[in-house]
């Protein structure tokens, strides 16, 4: 019934007996019974086309002679239906009609019972007609085809080229930018992950686009180089790890199978980064829920798709990558489908890695599928560059490193000179910047022209043997240092005289020049013990003057007097005025109560009120409910209504207050004063 | 790993280390789309740009072709973002293309539609196209072809120029190869600028670039302006001119400052041209005087920005320019390309130098000490004047002394920028200056008499920079300069380089003050030299007697 060989679907079936998902019934082969239902999941991943048979399924031969009378536009119906998963709607049809009356093909169908009613206008294909219509079968077209992977042609030497290639390079990329984030940590966001401006300044610094710079960080995380930590600041930034440290000290090939690994089994999906979410969010790289748990099965099964080539051949460009996605959505026809996704991305990431070269899975990459760290380093190493130990040297001060140096030496020649260029070879430039940046770490001349000498393949060129004396000559000529006090004087012995004085070694004197002494020690502390050693030292300004010291006098200050009885008078008659004030207000508001028939009470007769009042300029009582809930009678003149507020003057306060109108309970007009 | 010379870096430069075996193959592959940058003794190093790619697609490369010279000739693997970045960026080429019309004249056309619709929407092209003639073309200004190139080149779809060149009006010209005939070299300029059209030939200094004018004439079989930088040049193009060529003294006119002949060829200074007067170009209509077949730009880094403009109408011609130094300290080489055309051809000083037809030179450095009173005074001077404190100390006109004597018997220019510095200097030689003022004619004899060997030491201002042919010079003492100009440095070195007779070495030396922005300067100066392989050999004033070349 399905449509293969049947040689291939009777093993099929055999292979599901044999996992018991299906029994050998009386009635013929049933699923579990758990089965059909997790079979049944996903509508749209249905594939089969199968719909449940009629309860009481006819003789297909029936089935058939009721196609055969069908006229061709309800056909063409039948099939469309039965194309697009075996239901359709309707709006209008009849429920029953008999096959004379029928006057659409929709109709035609029902009669023909080809086409099943069902709730809601809703119109179901029995699967015995489905089959029917298929000649038999569950599919139209046959399913045991594998679909073939699209290949080209490749040689297997340049396959290994390319791979070691981009491998150097990613290794060189994520050193690159851990070593800087090392000295400039980018920022976490505050929901985890990399900001977009990062990552743009990232991608410009390691010359590739945004997702490249996104999947370098995102291994370089998986593989434990890079994580969060915390700055100076206290801020949350993206920090290199001290594995990181070890990792660097690696030669090229490990440090490469450590990341590949470490990309292989990692739920982490970098290929999202900088695509937007449903939500039309763009993701960042490094967020926290940027992850699938199906990536890393997806990846392995692409993976083991290419590692099934066969030698010399390789994913075609362009048609490669769609022809792999089909296989393996065939080999694994129910993931939803964004497991394609994920298979072409495993495909594009492993290119970027180094995994596969120019198309087709190196041989390193299959050591590194295979888990097998020791065989990767060792199938790796032949391809990638030599390290050298040595530069040539220019006479336009250049200096070219053909070839990924020796760590230690990329080290120290990264103080000497700036980079210029960096690839497969790296130019560095010497400028009397980098050379005096040598000199800062501690060099000194003749180990700058040592160091030179020994690393040049060609004889140093003389401008650099020029600026190297140059800039020493003027290193250092001026001289920093911290003293606390200065000693100076015109007589050169009395000097000496302090400076081997046998209780003067607490004083830190230090000979800066023939007639000037510095000491650790400030000038007040000097002083006295200058004088017990038996000198008249003399006190010099900061300009220079001499500062004649004579000893402060003390004094206090003298007590503050208690306030005068006047302004605890004035503050008396404030406070009482006030008192009363408050409380002659709050007489006129109680006064005006109970005679004020007029009490306003609905929002726009209060509103109205209110406006009417500040026209008039006149005073009103309001009640008002207060922020706790307390209701108050408050005697005011309006000043101002807009936007919910009424701005007016409150008498027992005195002061200009703000009332939200929705709290204002009743208004009304101030009885005249008794 | 391949053993190949050329080192591919992510960044788009090529390394050529030149002492591999395969180095001289691999430059001939890679010259065609990549720029030499600099070319120093052991490592060249070339960049990969859009232009030099669209070049290269121009004279028929393909991305295949460039993508394979790079894969044989790389020692490691390439980038593969380099690869895909080149054969896009060569795609883009030809996607618009400029043509001539029968009923509309000249044509934008372009049958990727989306590329076109891009184009038509870019603000600055807007005023320099005509209407839309359908929905694959649009018309364009006639005197816009240059302009519209220009910008088309910015927003990244350069346009193939199918519109070809207007042949002027024929005149015979024939190079008259006797007794001597053109150069491999030359021969290649000459050609690799008439197959592209229009360009820049950039040869060093010494090199014949006169004779690769004189070819691109002989091509052209055409009436040529040759804009020159001043008067005394345009006299030595027209004697070269009657010397290589069939042309004689009647078909060459001068169009300078004191002559206004227009002839069959015609030689004119770029300053006549952009005179002005009352805001008016009185001399543009030179331009259209003959109907030009060949406009020939000398010393084409020095062409002044008036004419920048002229040269945006002059489409339709064809254009050379000859220089010897395409650095511009005001960074507008980028300018010279795109107005006369991309640079044709190039060639390593080094190597013409190897092939003999330019003389090898000895660069040195005198370095000397400030005396302490003249330290003092630069170390309290105002910045702008610090300078000049620094390029005129007195301790130099000893040095100097000192090397004249060292090179008595050989013809020795004296070359400095402050006037008075100069005149210091000719009266303690006792030598002639020539300076600003000097007029030409007096100027003219001094030059006809250094030449004949009547004397044999000179003492010149700026005014002797450029174009000025002085073939017996062997030692040129540099005392001053223009602070740093990288240009002035190689220029000054160009006067020394015609060869000598039986291959003598030629001296140049920079007299510079120690530990001053003299110094500072003289090592930018340098820069452009040393991208050029000149090592420039440093000694000390005091050691100059011991120095064995001297």
């Amino acid at each position: 019934m399905v449509h293969a060989e049947p040689a291939a679907a009777a093993a099929a079936v055999a292979r599901v007996v044999d996992l018991a998902l299906a029994w050998e019934s009386p009635g013929g082969l049933r699923p579990l019974s758990g089965v059909s239902d997790a079979l049944r999941g996903d509508e749209a991943a249905g594939v089969s086309g199968l719909r449940p048979m009629s309860p009481e399924p006819p003789d297909p031969e029936d089935v058939a002679a009721r196609l055969e009378a069908l006229s061709p536009a309800a056909r063409a119906l039948l099939a469309h239906v039965d194309d697009h998963g075996g239901e359709g709607t309707t709006g209008s049809a009849r429920r029953t009609v008999s096959p004379a009356d029928a006057a659409t093909p929709v109709e035609e169908l029902i009669a023909h019972r080809l086409l099943l009613p069902r709730d809601g206008g809703t119109l179901v294909l029995p699967g015995e007609v489905g089959l029917a219509l298929r000649g038999g079968r569950t599919t139209r077209t046959p399913r045991d085809e594998v679909p073939e992977v699209a290949t080209t042609d490749r040689d297997v030497a340049l396959v290994a080229r390319s791979a070691a290639g981009e491998a150097f390079e990613v290794v060189r990329r994520v050193e690159l930018v851990l070593d800087h984030w090392g000295l400039e940590p980018p920022g976490v966001l505050r929901g985890g992950g990399l900001s977009v401006r990062d990552l743009k300044a990232t991608a410009r610094d390691l010359q590739v686009d945004e997702a490249g710079a996104g999947l370098l960080v995102e291994v370089a995380s998986v593989a434990g180089l890079l994580t969060e930590g915390v700055d100076e600041d206290g801020e949350a930034v993206w920090l290199p790890t001290d594995a990181f440290d070890a990792w660097s000290a690696g030669s090229v090939a490990e440090r490469w199978a450590a990341l590949a690994l470490a990309w292989l089994d990692t739920t982490r999906v970098a290929s999202l980064i900088s695509t937007r979410d449903p939500a039309g969010r763009a993701w960042n790289a490094l967020a926290p829920d940027l992850s699938s748990q199906m990536a890393p099965e997806a990846r392995r099964l692409a993976l083991e798709e290419l590692a099934a080539l066969p030698a010399g051949a390789a994913l075609a460009t362009g048609t490669g990558i769609p022809s792999m996605v089909e296989r393996v959505a065939w080999r694994r026809p129910r993931r939803p489908s964004v497991h394609r996704d994920l298979v072409a991305a495993a495909v594009s990431e492993a290119a970027v890695l180094g995994l596969t070269g120019a198309g087709a899975l190196s041989e390193a990459g299959r050591a590194v599928l295979a888990g097998d760290h020791d065989a990767a380093v060792a199938a790796i190493t032949p391809h990638l560059p030599h390290p050298v130990d040595h530069v040539l040297l220019q006479a336009d001060l250049t200096a070219v490193a053909p070839g990924p140096l020796e760590a230690e030496l990329a080290r120290t020649l990264h103080l000497v000179a700036d980079v210029e260029s960096r690839g497969g070879a790296t130019v560095y430039r010497f400028t009397p910047g980098s050379v005096r940046r040598a000199f800062d770490a501690g060099w000194t001349a003749l180990e700058v022209h040592d160091f030179v000498g020994s690393v040049s393949r060609t004889p140093v060129p003389q401008p650099l043997s020029y600026l190297v004396d140059d800039v020493s000559r003027t290193f250092g000529t001026v001289r920093v240092g911290q003293a606390e006090s200065f000693l100076r004087a015109d007589d050169e012995s009395a000097l000496t005289e302090l400076l081997h004085h046998p209780r003067a070694g607490s004083l830190n004197l230090r000979r800066i020049a023939p007639t000037v002494l510095i000491s650790t020690v400030s000038v007040d502390v000097l002083l006295p013990r200058l004088r017990e050693l038996g000198a008249a030292p003399v006190v010099e300004a900061p300009d220079g003057t001499v500062r004649v010291a004579r000893r402060d006098l003390l004094r206090a200050r003298r007590p503050r007097s208690g306030r005068s009885r006047a302004a605890a008078l004035a503050r008396t008659h404030a406070g009482v005025a006030a008192v009363v004030t408050a409380i002659r207000s709050g007489d006129r508001a109680v006064a005006s109560r109970p005679e004020t028939p007029t009490v306003t009470t609905t929002p726009t007769s209060a509103l109205a009120a209110l406006r009417e009042a500040i026209e008039a300029g006149s005073t009103v009582v309001i009640g008002y409910v207060d922020n706790h809930g307390a209701r108050s009678d408050r005697v005011v003149d309006p000043v101002r209504l807009e936007g919910g507020t009424l701005t007016a003057h409150d008498h027992r306060a005195d002061d200009v207050r703000a009332f939200a109108v929705h709290r204002i309970t009743s208004v009304a007009p101030l009885p005249a004063r008794p | 790993m391949n053993d190949g010379p050329l080192i591919v870096q992510s960044d788009k430069t090529l390394l050529l280390e030149i002492d591999h075996e395969r180095a001289a193959d691999c430059r001939k592959a890679i010259a065609p789309f990549a720029e030499l940058e600099r070319s120093p003794e052991h490592v060249h190093t070339y960049r990969l740009t859009p232009l030099g790619l669209w070049n290269a697609r121009a004279a028929g490369h393909d991305a295949e072709q460039v993508v394979d010279a790079l894969l044989s000739y790389s020692r490691y693997a390439v980038p593969h973002a380099l690869l895909v970045d080149v054969a896009e960026t060569m795609a883009r080429y030809g996607r618009l293309r400029l043509e001539k019309h029968p009923m509309h004249g000249l044509v934008l056309s372009s049958n990727d539609r989306p590329v076109l619709e891009e184009v038509l929407r870019a603000k600055k092209i807007a005023g320099m196209l005509g209407e839309r003639l359908d929905d694959d073309s649009v018309a364009v200004h006639p005197s816009e072809r240059g302009n519209l190139k220009q910008a088309l080149l910015k927003l990244g779809w350069p346009a193939e120029d199918f519109a070809g060149y207007v042949d002027g009006e024929a005149h015979a010209i024939a190079l008259d190869e006797d007794g001597w005939e053109l150069r491999t070299y030359q021969r290649e300029a000459a050609e690799s600028f008439w197959h592209g059209g229009s360009g820049v030939v950039v040869l060093p200094c010494g090199a014949g670039k006169t004779i690769v004018g004189a070819a691109a004439m002989a091509q052209a079989q055409a009436t040529t302006l040759i804009l020159v930088t001043n008067t005394v040049s345009a006299r030595q193009w027209k004697d070269e001119l009657i010397k290589r060529t069939s042309l004689t003294a009647d078909e060459i006119g001068e169009y300078s400052g004191s002559v206004k002949e227009v002839r069959p060829v015609t030689i004119a200074t770029y300053q006549v041209l952009t005179t002005r007067r009352k805001g008016v170009y009185t001399h543009l209509e030179l331009l259209d005087a003959r109907d030009w077949g060949l406009i020939v730009y000398d010393e084409v880094h020095l062409l002044p920005a008036p004419i920048f403009r002229m040269t945006a109408n002059l489409q339709a011609r064809r254009r050379i320019g000859l220089t010897a130094t395409l650095v511009r300290e005001d960074g507008r080489e980028g300018e010279v390309f795109s107005l006369i055309g991309p640079k044709r051809y190039d060639a390593p000083w080094k190597d013409i130098e190897a092939q003999g037809w330019i003389a090898p030179a000895d660069c040195v450095e005198v370095r000397v000490t400030l005396p302490e009173g003249q330290r003092l005074a630069y170390a309290t001077a105002e910045p702008e004047e610090r300078y000049r404190l620094a390029s005129c100390t007195h301790k130099k006109i000893d040095v100097v002394r000192q090397l004249v004597e060292q090179h008595s018997t050989q013809p020795t220019l004296v070359i400095g920028q402050y006037i008075d510095q100069l005149d210091e200097l000719a009266a303690m030689l006792d030598a002639p200056v020539i300076k600003g003022e000097t007029p030409v004619k007096e100027r003219q004899r001094l030059f006809e008499a250094f030449r004949s060997g009547e004397i044999s030491l000179l003492v010149v201002s700026k005014v002797a920079n450029f174009s000025i042919d002085l073939p017996s010079a062997e030692v040129a003492i540099q005392v001053s300069g223009s602070f740093g100009s990288r240009q002035e440095e190689a220029q000054r070195l160009g006067r020394l380089l015609r060869p000598k007779a039986e291959g003598k070495t030629a001296h140049f030396y920079t007299i510079v003050s120690r530990d001053t922005v003299d110094a500072e300067f003289a090592q930018n100066r340098q820069r452009f030299l040393a991208e050029q392989g000149y090592a420039y050999r440093i000694i000390d004033s005091d050691d100059l007697e011991a120095d064995p070349a001297s």
